[in-house]
C-alpha cells in the first residue's frame, strides 16, 4: 500500500504549552494573594480590583480555564495528530482557537476584577463572553472533528474517547448554565431562580471538575503515560467500562454540593448515591494508569517525567475517593462550608491537574525542541518541591476545616453556642498562615520548572512541522486477533460523540425536570415577595463585591445553625434569587437572615472598617462604596429584565421604580441620621445596606404575627 | 490436606467479602439513623478511623495468609518435617483474630448513651470506640509480628536453597493474585495488537476486588435510596432536626434542673460578686463593646452608664434586654449565645457600669430611670418602664 507523507503542526501544540506556563502562574499568583488576604485584610489594599471577592474569581478562573485549559489544548495537539497520524484538519482554526481562547482569558481578568460576575462560581463570566466561549468551543470542536474524520487510524484510541466525551459534555453544560437575559451590554441575570438555579449551577460546577479538569487529563495521560513510560496500557476492557461509566454516572452527581439545603431531598439523595457508585469508574482510570506502569517502576525512580505522572494520578485516586465520602450526609455535614473542601479540591488541582501538566511539559518541551531536557536534576528538585508544598497546602486545611466545624457545632451544657463565629474565624488563622507557605512552595516549584524549560528551548532548536508518514485509512477496517464489539464504535467518531451525549445528558434531565415542572419541589410562600429597587441595586452590589464567595445564604436544619442563623431556609424564599447566591463556603458567618439582626448604623462602620465592629474580623474593607454613586439609569432595564424572567412586578413598574428607590434610600439616610452617621442618599452603600437589612426577612414578617398573636 | 486448602481459600474469600461489605455498612450506621450519638463528630472520627485499621488489617491478613500459604506449599513440596501443623495452627488462629476484630465493631455502634460526656459524646460510646481502636491495633501488630516471622523463614528458606532467582516475595504474590495480574512474561498472550503512535493495549481482567466493589457501590445506592425514599426508615434533613432538637431540650432541662442555673428575667437577682462581673466583663469588651463601646460610653448602641434607658434600667429589664433582644432597634437576643447565669452576670457588669462617666459617651436615649429601694416590686416597674419607653420611642421618631 502506499505510504503518505504528511506534518504535524507542532507550532500550535508550542503556543498552548507557552500559555499554559504564563496563566499557570498568573492563576497561582491570584491564588497566592487571597491565600495571604484571608489572614491579613490590609493585602486587599482597600481598593476594589484587588479585594478578595473580585480577586478570587480570577483566580480559579484562571487556573482551571487558562491554566489547566491551555493544558488540555497542548495536551490534545499534540496527541490527537499523533493518534490519528493526520496533521490537525486546520491550521487556520488551531490559530483562531489559539488566539481567541487567549482573548476570553484576557477579557475573563479584565471584567472580572471590574466587578462583572454572573455570581454563579465557576461560571462567572458574563454574557458577552459566554458567547465567544460558545464561539471558539465550536472551532475547537470543528478542528478536532475535522482531524478525527481526515485520520489515517483506523480505530480511535481511549484517549480520544475521552477528548469527544469533554467536548461535547462541556458545550452542553455551558449553553444550558449561561442562560441568562442581558439587561445592559455588560450585566444579565440568571435565567433560573433560588433552587433550580443552584441545581443547573451545582450540575455544571460539579461536571465542569468531571468534564474539564477530570476527563480530558484522562485522556492526555493514557497517551503520555505510556509514551513515557514505554508500556502498553493494561487493560483494554478496563478502558471501555470506565470510561463508559464514568461519563454517565459522574452527571448526576452534581446535587452532592446542596446536600442539607433547600433542594429537594430526593434531589440529594441522588447526588449521594451516585457519588458512591462513582468510586470504581474513577478508579478505573487510577488503576489502568498505575497499572501500566508495572515492569517500568526502575524507570520512575530515574525520570523525573514520570514521577509526576504518578504523584498525580495517585491525587487523582485520594481524591475521587474523597469526594464520594464528602457525599455522604454525615460526612458533609462537618466538612460543607469550611475549609476541608478547599484541601480536597486542591488535592485534585494542585495533584492531579498541576502535576499532570508539569510532566506533559516536561515530556513536550524537550521533543518539540529536539533536544534533552536541561536539567533532570532540577525537575526532579521540582518534584519534590512540589509534592512538599501540596502536603503543606492540604494539611493545614483539612485540619482547619475539621476544627473549625467541630466548633461551629460545639454547645455548652446548658445548651448555648460555645463559640461565637469570629471566634472559630481567629482560631484557624495559624492554619491559613501555613496554607500561604504550602501555596508559595508549590509556586517556586514552577517558577524552577519555567527556567528549566526556558534553558531547554534556548538549547533545542524548534520543530514546527515534524515529518510522519502512515498509510492512507483503509477502506474496510482490519481486524487484528480478537474481535471486540466495542471496536465498532471506535472507527466511527460520530457515533461516538452522540452515544456520548446521550449517556451524559440522562442523569441532568432526569434531575433538573422534575425540579423545574414539579410545583410540590419548591412549596411556595405567600410572605415571600420581590425585591424593592433599591434592594435590587443592593444586591447587584454583593455580587458585584463577590460576597458569596464568603458568605453562604443557607441555613441549614442543623441545631447549631437554627441556634446561630435563625430558622433553616426554605425552598419558597429563593423564588425571585436571580441568581442563586447559596455560596458554596463559610470564611464569613451565613448571612441568609442577617436582615434586621443590626441596626444600619452597624452595616455601616462595618462596611467601612469591620473591625471597628468585630475586632478580630478578616473582612476586607469596601470604602469605594461610600464614593460611589448608585447608577439609577439601570433601574428600569433591570426591573423589566426581572419582569421578563417572570418576577411579578406591576405592569409599567419599571417606570416608577426610581421614585420607591429615592424613598428607601432617604428613609435609610435618616437611619443612619439618628447615629450621627451622614450619607448623602444616593450612595452605593445605601442600597446595599437596603439589600442587608431586606435579607431572610421575608418569613420573619410571617412569624412576628404569628407570635404577636400568642 | 487439600481439604485444608478449599476450606482455607474460602475463608479468605469470606475476609474481603465482609471487609467490603462492612465498610459500607459501618458508613450507613453512621448515617442519619442513629443521628443523635453518630451525628457527633468526635464519633465519626473514631468510627472513621475504626473502618480505616479495619480495611488495614484486611489487607494485612490477606498477605499474612498469602506469605503463610507459599511457605506452606514449599513446606509441602518439600515434603519436610511435619512442623508445618504450627503454622496452620496460627493462619486459623490469625484468622478467627481478625474475625473477632469484625465482631469489635459492631457493638461500637450500637452502644446506647449515658448520662457523662466526652466532647459531646457519652463516655460509654467514647471508652467504647477506644477500646476497639485499641484492639485493632494490637492485631495490626501480631499481624505484622507474623508477617515479618513468616518472611524472615521464606529468606532462610531461600537463602538455604541457594534460588536468587525467583524474587518473588509474598507481597508481590499476592499483588499479582489480588489483581488477577497476568505475568509479564505472559504478556504477549494478551496483547490485542493495537498500535496507536507505539501505544500497544494489554487485555487483563478486570481487577476482582474493583469489579466488586463497584457491584457493592451499586447495591449500597440501591439500599440507599430504599431506606430514605421507599421504606423512610431513615430520617430526611428536616426530620433529623427535629430529632436532633428534641434530644437537645431534652438534654438542657436535665442539665438546668441540675446545675441550678436556671435564672430567667423573673428570679434574677443583682450579683455583686467580683467574679461574677470579671466573668461580665471578658464577654462585654470582646462582645458588646462593638455597639457600646468597652467602657459603655455608646456607640451604635445607647449609653450604659446614664441615667436614661431605653427599655428600663432595672436588673430584670436589663436581663430581659440581652435575653430576648429589641431585633428591630439593632439589639440582638444573645440566649442562644449564652447561659442564663452568664447573661444574669452581663445586666449585673452592666449595672454596674452605672454612674462611671467615660470620657466621651452618647448623648442619653430614653427615659429617666430611678432605682426604687429595695423591696418594691420590679415587676410592675418594669411594666410602667416598657410604657413610657413606647411613648418615648414615638417622640424621639418624631424628632
Amino acid at each position: 500500500m502506499q505510504v503518505e507523507k504528511f506534518y504535524y503542526d507542532n507550532k500550535s501544540v508550542k503556543m498552548f504549552a507557552y500559555a499554559t506556563m504564563l496563566w499557570g502562574i498568573v492563576g497561582m499568583l491570584a491564588g497566592l494573594l487571597i491565600a495571604v488576604q484571608i489572614y491579613l485584610p490590609a493585602a486587599n489594599f482597600d481598593l476594589p480590583f484587588t479585594t478578595f471577592g473580585r480577586v478570587r474569581p480570577v483566580h480559579t478562573n484562571a487556573v482551571i480555564f487558562a491554566f489547566v485549559g491551555n493544558g488540555i489544548f497542548m495536551g490534545v495537539y499534540y496527541s490527537l495528530q499523533r493518534l490519528c497520524k493526520a496533521r490537525m484538519f486546520s491550521d487556520v482554526l488551531s490559530k483562531i482557537h489559539f488566539w481567541g481562547w487567549q482573548l476570553i482569558i484576557v477579557l475573563a481578568a479584565v471584567t472580572l476584577l471590574a466587578g462583572y460576575t454572573s455570581g454563579k462560581e465557576y461560571a462567572e463570566l458574563e454574557w458577552p463572553i459566554d458567547i465567544l466561549i460558545t464561539l471558539i468551543w465550536v472551532v475547537f470542536g470543528i478542528n478536532m472533528f475535522g482531524t478525527l474524520i481526515k485520520r489515517r487510524e483506523s480505530h480511535i484510541y481511549v484517549a480520544i474517547w475521552f477528548y469527544i466525551a469533554t467536548w461535547v459534555t462541556v458545550a452542553m453544560l455551558h449553553i444550558v448554565n449561561s442562560f441568562e437575559v442581558p439587561f445592559s451590554f455588560m450585566k444579565s441575570y440568571s435565567f433560573y431562580a433560588g433552587v433550580q438555579d443552584a441545581l443547573v449551577q451545582w450540575w455544571y460546577g460539579h461536571n465542569a471538575v468531571a468534564f474539564f479538569l477530570t476527563t480530558p487529563y484522562l485522556g492526555v495521560m493514557y497517551y503520555f503515560l505510556p509514551k513515557a513510560a514505554n508500556r502498553p496500557v493494561y487493560s483494554y476492557r478496563l478502558s471501555i467500562i470506565h470510561f463508559w461509566a464514568l461519563i454517565f454516572l459522574y452527571i448526576w452527581a452534581g446535587p452532592h454540593h446542596l446536600l442539607y439545603t433547600a433542594l429537594p431531598d430526593w434531589a440529594q439523595s441522588l447526588g449521594t448515591v451516585f457519588s458512591i457508585m462513582l468510586i470504581a469508574p474513577s478508579w478505573g482510570g487510577m488503576l489502568n494508569g498505575l497499572f501500566t506502569l508495572r515492569g517500568a517502576w526502575d524507570k520512575v525512580r530515574e525520570e523525573p517525567v514520570l514521577k509526576f505522572f504518578v504523584v498525580a494520578v495517585t491525587c487523582y485516586g485520594m481524591s475521587t475517593f474523597e469526594g464520594p465520602m464528602l457525599a455522604l450526609k454525615s460526612v458533609n455535614a462537618i466538612s460543607h462550608y469550611t475549609d476541608w473542601t478547599v484541601a480536597h479540591v486542591h488535592v485534585g488541582a494542585l495533584g492531579w491537574n498541576g502535576f499532570m501538566t508539569f510532566g506533559m511539559l516536561y515530556y513536550l518541551i524537550p521533543k518539540l525542541f529536539n533536544t534533552p531536557l536541561y536539567s533532570k536534576k532540577l525537575a526532579t528538585n521540582h518534584f519534590w518541591i512540589g509534592t512538599i508544598g501540596i502536603v503543606l497546602y492540604a494539611i493545614p486545611m483539612y485540619w482547619a476545616g475539621f476544627t473549625q466545624a467541630t466548633m461551629w457545632k460545639q454547645f455548652t451544657e446548658d445548651g448555648t453556642l460555645k463559640f461565637q463565629f469570629l471566634e472559630t474565624v481567629t482560631h484557624i488563622i495559624p492554619m491559613y498562615i501555613t496554607r500561604s507557605i504550602g501555596g508559595a512552595i508549590y509556586l517556586s516549584g514552577a517558577l524552577l520548572m519555567i527556567y528549566n524549560l526556558i534553558k531547554t528551548i534556548k538549547s533545542g532548536s524548534f520543530v514546527g512541522d515534524e515529518a510522519a508518514e502512515s498509510a492512507p485509512l483503509p477502506k474496510v477496517h482490519e481486524t487484528h486477533g480478537k474481535q471486540y464489539w466495542h471496536r465498532w464504535i471506535e472507527a466511527r467518531p460520530i457515533q461516538m460523540l452522540i452515544l456520548s451525549l446521550v449517556a451524559v445528558a440522562i442523569g441532568g434531565i432526569i434531575e433538573m425536570l422534575p425540579t423545574f415542572l414539579i410545583k410540590s419541589n419548591i412549596p411556595t410562600i405567600a410572605s415571600v415577595k420581590p425585591y424593592t429597587a433599591l434592594e435590587l441595586q443592593g444586591r447587584d452590589i454583593y455580587i458585584r463585591e463577590g460576597c458569596y464567595l464568603c458568605h453562604s445564604q443557607m441555613i441549614r436544619p442543623f441545631r447549631d445553625e437554627v441556634a446561630r442563623y435563625g430558622e433553616y431556609s426554605k425552598a419558597g424564599e429563593f423564588v425571585y434569587d436571580h441568581p442563586f447566591q447559596w455560596g458554596s463556603k463559610r470564611t464569613g458567618p451565613d448571612l441568609a437572615r442577617i436582615g434586621g439582626k443590626y441596626p444600619d448604623s452597624w452595616h455601616y462602620n462595618h462596611m467601612w472598617d469591620p473591625r471597628s465592629m468585630s475586632p478580630g474580623s478578616v473582612m476586607p474593607n469596601y470604602p469605594w462604596l461610600f464614593d460611589n454613586k448608585l447608577d439609577t439609569a439601570i433601574t428600569p432595564a433591570k426591573i423589566r429584565a426581572m419582569q421578563t424572567l417572570g418576577v411579578p412586578y406591576p405592569e409599567g413598574y419599571d417606570k416608577k421604580a426610581n421614585a420607591d428607590l429615592v424613598e428607601q434610600a432617604k428613609t435609610i439616610q435618616a437611619n443612619l441620621k439618628k447615629d450621627k452617621l451622614d450619607t448623602p442618599a444616593d450612595r452605593e452603600i445605601v442600597a446595599l445596606i437596603a439589600y442587608l437589612q431586606r435579607m431572610g426577612t421575608d418569613i420573619k414578617g410571617q412569624q412576628k404575627t404569628a407570635a404577636a398573636f400568642k | 490436606m487439600k481439604n485444608f486448602f478449599k476450606k482455607y481459600s474460602s475463608l479468605k474469600w469470606k475476609v474481603m467479602i465482609v471487609t467490603v461489605l462492612l465498610s459500607p455498612a459501618s458508613v450507613f450506621a453512621a448515617g442519619p439513623p442513629v443521628a443523635s450519638e453518630l451525628s457527633n463528630p468526635l464519633a465519626i472520627v473514631l468510627l472513621v478511623v475504626i473502618i480505616g485499621l479495619l480495611l488495614v488489617i484486611a489487607l494485612l491478613a490477606n498477605i499474612v495468609i498469602g506469605a503463610a500459604k507459599l511457605n506452606l506449599q514449599r513446606f509441602i513440596s518439600e515434603k519436610k518435617k511435619n512442623n508445618t501443623v504450627s503454622k496452620i495452627l496460627g493462619v486459623v488462629l490469625l484468622c478467627c483474630i481478625t474475625g473477632a476484630a469484625f465482631a469489635a465493631d459492631s457493638p461500637a455502634t450500637t452502644t446506647a448513651a449515658t448520662d457523662t460526656s466526652i466532647a459531646g459524646l457519652s463516655s460509654t460510646s467514647f471508652y467504647a470506640l477506644l477500646s476497639v481502636i485499641f484492639l485493632e491495633l494490637i492485631i495490626l501488630i501480631t499481624l505484622l509480628f507474623n508477617l515479618k516471622k513468616l518472611l524472615q523463614s521464606e529468606k532462610l528458606a531461600a537463602t538455604i536453597q541457594g534460588d536468587e532467582v525467583a524474587p518473588e516475595t509474598a507481597f508481590s504474590g499476592w499483588w499479582e493474585k489480588v489483581n488477577s495480574f497476568v505475568p509479564m512474561k505472559e504478556e504477549a498472550q494478551i496483547d490485542l495488537g493495537h498500535n496507536y503512535d507505539g501505544i500497544r493495549e494489554l487485555d487483563n481482567r478486570l481487577p476482582p476486588w474493583w469489579l466488586y466493589g463497584f457491584y457493592v457501590c451499586i447495591i449500597f445506592a440501591a439500599i440507599y435510596l430504599y431506606r430514605y425514599h421507599v421504606a423512610h426508615s431513615a430520617p430526611l434533613s428536616g426530620e433529623e432536626l427535629k430529632i436532633e432538637l428534641a434530644k437537645a431540650d431534652a438534654d438542657k432541662q436535665e442539665y438546668l434542673k441540675k446545675a441550678g442555673n436556671s435564672v430567667d428575667e423573673n428570679t434574677v437577682k443583682l450579683l455583686t460578686d467580683a467574679k461574677d462581673l470579671d466573668a461580665a466583663k471578658a464577654i462585654f469588651t470582646t462582645i458588646c463593646a462593638a455597639c457600646h463601646k468597652p467602657d459603655g460610653g455608646g456607640l451604635v448602641g445607647p449609653n450604659l452608664t446614664d441615667d436614661y434607658w431605653l427599655h428600663g434600667g432595672g436588673i430584670k429589664d436589663i436581663f430581659k434586654t440581652i435575653k430576648y433582644g429589641w431585633p428591630e432597634k439593632g439589639m440582638q437576643s444573645w440566649k442562644d449565645n449564652y447561659t442564663p447565669l452568664q447573661i444574669a452576670q452581663l445586666a449585673s457588669y452592666v449595672k454596674s457600669l452605672h454612674g462611671t462617666k467615660p470620657a466621651i459617651a452618647k448623648e442619653p436615649q430614653g427615659t429617666l430611670y430611678v432605682e426604687e429601694k429595695a423591696g418594691a416590686s420590679d415587676s410592675t416597674k418594669a411594666k410602667t418602664d416598657s410604657l413610657k419607653t413606647n411613648a418615648d420611642k414615638k417622640i424621639t421618631g418624631a424628632k
